[in-house]
């Protein structure tokens, strides 16, 4: 009798379904660049081509709570990207777990059945990528619309990238625990799951074509 | 060659000119921190001060200072001929540090004229201070007080307001930094008036995109800059101008006057107990003199070429021979979360009645922060 798989193994399994990859793809590198955007690594605003570079050690170098220097520069005709390794690594970290609870976000409303929680408990596995999504921009949005920041939204600001990372995390466990990746992989191993689209199955999994 | 407009240090100046002598509140040498023997007035105790400092995001020099600036000629300067600058001269040297570049980084540790100068700018109250420095360099804290940067000193660790120049922790807790006169105008005026001057080069040593301030715009306004909201709390507000009209002012150890920019650029000069105010037609700045309480108003007489009839001779507006202050540009709310008690022209009759030869006769309602486009 095999084991129940792990978080990280129904994680793998959901991913090497085209259509989930395709989708987790898609919103890891949309929030990735949203939060790029958001830091100001990625502005727009550029005169020419031109690369810019300064020692790798100054990536260490705090600019932020958790945001940290650039140390390449590159320019094309209006737009900017400041590269910053660590920054890179927070947004796609980040990034990743987002797009994970999204796409088991979108399963539990595409096959129910797959999940042990109704349709409208998926949408507790996406606040967390909301409240991510918060992380990165909501310093710029208090600036966009003009308030003012308070000394406990200053405060939230600081803990606001780790705490939605952690949420993120917790929330992945807790909808992938609850979801029966053999019912979207119908016919294949749990470990070596291979799941077809156009094969008709008990949990409707054609639905996520 | 155009006439230099030096300013020379407030008055009472340094501690540090012996090179040798104490600073009275820290046992440091004066040559480290050079600071004033005199304070400016504040609008609040020290306590309130400290109490009120909160974190802005950044840890302390999470905003990079620029402390190896490097410089080009103003041939091969690219910048908009409106594009605002801050200018500093000492000794016959000009710079010009592009507001594009400061907003980044909000303090350049230089040396201009043989003298080690830390200027200093607030996007977020559109000030641009300069100050000695000593040995010492200065650095951005990370924190706010009214909505305006907090300094701190690299030698000492002391924190210390920029509008007010006055140390709120450490060792130089309730010093007063040596403020020198910087202005804040556009490039076309600066180069006009310093063509000789250097320019602040984007090789800051610090990785940036110049050409996008994260803030808004000067030209045309927009973003905060032109919107009324703040973005930090103020320990005093005022309805009586818009939040963000610039205004000039300038402080002593008894009081603060302001005046604001557009309506000494229509008087171009005014007066309230204390304070002479000019206009500078040549940089669209205001130069500020004190007048001492038993001289009554001097009579100084706006002339037609944009220069000043005072004790029957013909003067530029920082030629007068009465002491000048340093005077601050900022955002109306700034100065006023600072310095409510401050003095300010009151009306349109106020206005008119004290200014001899004045020509202007509007009020001062409805100051937009739109000067600067238009240079």
């Amino acid at each position: 009798m095999s084991r129940p798989l792990r978080a990280h193994e129904r994680a793998a399994v959901i991913l090497r379904i085209p259509t989930c990859r395709t989708l987790a793809l898609f919103l890891g590198v949309g929030y990735l660049m949203l939060f790029l955007v958001a830091l100001r690594d990625l502005t727009p605003g550029g005169d020419g081509f031109g690369f810019l570079r300064v020692p790798w050690s100054r990536m260490f170098e705090r600019t932020g709570a958790v945001t940290f220097e650039p140390v390449a520069q590159f320019t094309v005709p209006g737009w900017t990207l400041l590269v910053s390794p660590l920054n890179l690594l927070i947004g796609g970290v980040l990034a990743g777990l987002a797009a994970l609870n999204l796409v088991v976000t979108w399963i539990a409303f595409r096959q129910p059945a797959a999940c042990r929680f109704n349709r409208s408990a998926g949408i507790f596995a996406s606040l967390p990528a909301l409240l991510a999504g918060s992380a990165c921009c909501a310093p710029v949005l208090v600036l966009l619309l003009g308030l003012q920041f308070s000394s406990l939204m200053m405060s939230v600001f600081q803990v606001l990238i780790p705490l939605s990372a952690a949420l993120l995390l917790v929330t992945l466990k807790l909808v992938l625990d609850r979801t029966d990746v053999t019912l979207l992989a119908p016919g294949a191993t749990p470990t070596t799951a291979s799941w077809n689209p156009r094969e008709p199955s008990a949990g409707d999994a054609s639905s996520l074509k | 060659m155009p006439s230099v407009s030096i300013v020379l240090p407030r008055a009472g100046v340094i501690l540090a000119l012996a090179g040798l002598a104490l600073s009275p509140s820290s046992g440091l040498t004066a040559a480290q921190l050079p600071l004033a023997s005199t304070p400016y007035v504040l609008g609040d105790g020290i306590d309130r001060y400290e109490r009120s400092m909160r974190s802005g995001g950044p840890p302390p020099d999470g905003i990079p200072s620029i402390d190896e600036p490097r410089f080009v000629q103003a041939a091969g300067a690219r910048l908009d001929p409106l594009e605002p600058v801050i200018g500093f001269v000492w000794n016959g040297e000009a710079r010009a540090y592009p507001q594009r570049i400061m907003v980044y980084h909000e303090i350049v540790n230089d040396r201009v004229g043989g003298l080690n100068v830390a200027v200093t700018y607030c996007p977020l109250t559109a000030t641009a201070q300069a100050f000695q420095r000593g040995s010492s360099t200065l650095g951005v804290s990370g924190q706010l007080l009214n909505s305006n940067l907090v300094l701190f000193d690299r030698d000492s660790g002391s924190f210390f307001s920029q509008i007010a120049a006055t140390g709120l922790t450490g060792a130089h807790r309730g010093a007063t930094l040596d403020e020198l006169q910087a202005v804040w105008t556009t490039w076309e005026r600066w180069q006009a008036a310093h063509p000789e001057t250097l320019v602040l080069s984007e090789r800051t040593g610090h990785l940036r995109n110049y050409r996008n301030d994260p803030y808004g715009s000067y030209v045309p306004p927009g973003g905060y800059y032109a919107q009324p909201g703040t973005l930090f709390p103020l320990l005093h507000s005022s309805s009586r101008l818009h939040p963000k009209a610039m205004v000039i002012g300038a402080r002593t150890a008894e009081a603060a006057a302001y005046f604001p920019m557009e309506a000494l650029a229509r008087h171009r000069v005014l007066q309230v107990e204390g304070f002479l105010a000019l206009y500078d037609a040549r940089l669209d700045t205001g130069v500020i003199y004190r007048v001492p309480g038993d001289q009554g108003a001097p009579a100084v007489t706006p002339e037609d070429d944009g220069g000043f009839m005072f004790e029957g001779r013909r003067l530029e507006a920082h030629e007068l021979s009465l002491e000048r202050l340093v005077a601050v540009e900022a955002f109306h709310f700034a100065w006023h979360a600072f310095y409510p008690e401050s003095r300010t022209p009151q009306d349109r009759r106020s206005l008119s009645g004290r200014i001899p030869g004045n020509r202007g006769n509007s009020g001062l309602s409805g100051v937009q922060p739109t000067r600067r486009a238009g240079g």
